[in-house]
């Protein structure tokens, strides 16, 4: 279980370590891995020293190869590939079938850029285990790692199909169509990360995002309401959210202004609200650049 | 007391020890030889998928109020449609527990190994026991009993007149076959094969798990039937008047801090 203190545990360790006293540094890996943070450099550093240390490897016991494969994902993330072959090789010659030291070795041949091999090796990986999760995915980095999105998309794509359930899945997709200029499709995955998590004050203002730069009266009024959500969900302190009920609104009423339709009321309140709240905001955050926000703000205002 | 029966120590050297010794090393033998035949059983990517959706379609039932009209009816319709949709399961296609047993050769395969492992040993020995050892009175234990332990410690000896703190050599077997678990959790680390107790509980459960919960076309078909009850109502409706007491609330408060 991860709790609080465990964060606050990480943290105590992190200090000692950087003040140079290195009798936790079991303790501080360990917790490492269970918060699932990113220490990379701190990790591969004294993991490596740790595991090169005969003695106090053996005293991990069977958890040494659990450290092994951290340390050589850590390496790989600092570009310290010799370590993390070393570290491979190790897994290796203690699990020569497993498919998680496969996938390891993939991640190398990844890191090195031999993106062939690193694809032969999950091919020959995904013949033994179909459904695994963490291969997919991997294929889905890769694809993103060259640059290829639309792969990436697809490849996305088809673990979804079985992993529907997963946000961190959905999230990507959205971003990676977000990036592609595939607004509808983003917002689709928007939508479905606001149906799994509805607390969650981001998803409802990346959606919001998106509603804004398709565009249209229909879309803009959407994109008001979920900027609204997010001010209500985040109790007002997220400033783009501010920003963007301020310009959805302002949108809105040069709309309905073009278009001459008079008898659509929508109401401006928030926009006051907000451009207020946003004033008060940079006065005592950033004063000097009130005056550079202010006339903004009234011209908006006063627009709609 | 008087008529105290005198244990042979030749009893002790021949019976005793080497029941216990041998039946540690069948024990440990069985624990080999179930992790080798243990298969890795993969899973199966079509349960993973029929948990998700039902997963994925709770979400949208809970949540529906939150996101447009529009798309709660797209996504309705993409679950429930009757052509293809992903909680529509055709009639007569709900496969159960029994079906799947007789069609799939590996599950039938893996429950066979499984008690192969279990039985055969357990068969044999208690052959080997009855064979060479019935009739032993094996030990003693140190405190008296009551009568009803009779047919648990001296099973073998029909003898009512035996002190029932004598132990005869089958029992001392049994006692041996269900008393060792500790020692195989010392020896062997806490995930055993040999550990029963434990098994026959995993097999229950899951067999009443098949029972209540597994049986996919009927947990596809109450989610589906749910979606189509939901009545969709944007939430975000009065959303801005929400926000905007949000905000009102917010620069009332003197001098806020982020």
């Amino acid at each position: 279980m991860v709790g609080v203190g465990d964060q606050v545990e990480l943290d105590r360790l992190e200090k000692q370590l950087d003040a140079g006293r290195k009798d936790d540094i079991v303790k501080y890996i360990d917790l490492v891995r269970k918060l699932k943070v990113r220490r990379s450099e701190k990790v591969a550093v004294h993991g490596l020293a740790l595991l090169n240390n005969p003695s106090s490897a053996s005293k991990l016991g069977d958890e040494v190869w659990n450290v092994y494969e951290q340390v050589a994902i850590a390496a790989m993330d600092t570009n310290n590939l010799e370590a993390a072959k070393e570290c491979i090789g190790a897994l290796m010659r203690k699990f020569p079938d497993s498919n998680r030291v496969g996938r390891l070795e993939g991640m190398w041949m990844e890191a090195n850029g031999y993106w062939q091999q690193a694809e032969k090796v999950y091919a020959t990986l995904l013949e033994a285990t179909p459904a695994d999760p963490f291969l997919l995915k991997r294929k889905v980095a890769m694809a993103k790692a060259q640059g290829n999105y639309s792969g990436a998309v697809d490849s996305l794509n088809k673990y979804l199909e079985t992993f529907m359930a997963d946000h961190d899945a959905w999230r990507e997709l959205a971003e990676l169509y977000t990036s592609l200029l595939m607004y509808k499709q983003a917002a689709f995955c928007y939508e479905e990360l606001i149906l799994g998590q509805p607390t969650n004050a981001l998803y409802h203002l990346g959606y919001a995002e998106l509603l804004y730069t398709m565009g249209g009266l229909e879309n803009l009024r959407a994109a008001k309401k979920y900027y609204a959500a997010t001010i209500e969900l985040s109790g007002g302190r997220n400033i783009r959210a501010l920003y963007g009920v301020v310009l959805s609104g302002t949108a809105i009423s040069q709309l309905l202004k073009q278009t001459r339709s008079r008898n659509e009321e929508e109401s401006m309140e928030i926009v006051t609200l907000a451009s207020s709240v946003l004033k008060r905001e940079y006065k005592s955050k950033a004063p000097r650049k009130l005056p550079l926000l202010s006339p903004l703000l009234e011209k908006a205002v006063s627009a709609s | 007391m008087s008529n105290d029966l005198m244990l042979d120590t030749q009893i002790r050297d021949w019976v005793l020890v080497p029941l216990s010794v041998v039946m540690v090393l069948i024990g440990v033998l069985r624990h080999f030889v179930t992790k080798l035949l243990r298969s890795t059983q993969n899973p199966d990517i079509k349960a993973v998928k029929e948990g998700q959706v039902v997963l994925r379609a709770r979400y949208l039932r809970g949540s529906a109020n939150l996101i447009p009209a529009k798309s709660f009816r797209a996504r309705r319709v993409y679950y429930n449609n009757e052509e293809n949709g992903l909680l529509f399961v055709p009639k007569g296609q709900g496969n159960n527990m029994q079906a799947q047993m007789f069609t799939d050769p590996n599950m039938a395969m893996d429950m066979m190994k499984k008690n192969l492992s279990m039985i055969i040993p357990q068969t044999l020995t208690f052959a080997w026991v009855n064979f060479f050892f019935s009739g032993f009175v094996a030990a003693k234990i140190p405190f008296p009993l009551t009568q009803r332990f009779r047919s648990m410690l001296q099973n073998g000896i029909d003898l009512s007149s035996v002190d029932v703190s004598y132990v005869s050599s089958r029992s001392w077997y049994f006692l041996n076959l269900f008393g060792l678990r500790g020692l195989f959790s010392l020896i062997l680390g806490e995930e055993n094969a040999t550990d029963d107790a434990q098994k026959m509980m995993e097999k229950q459960m899951t067999m009443q798990m098949g029972a209540f919960g597994a049986d996919p076309a009927k947990t596809l078909g109450a989610e589906k039937d749910g979606l189509d009850l939901v009545q969709h109502e944007w939430a975000l409706n009065r959303i801005e008047q929400r926000a905007e007491a949000v905000l009102k609330q917010l620069l009332d408060t003197p001098d806020f801090n982020f």
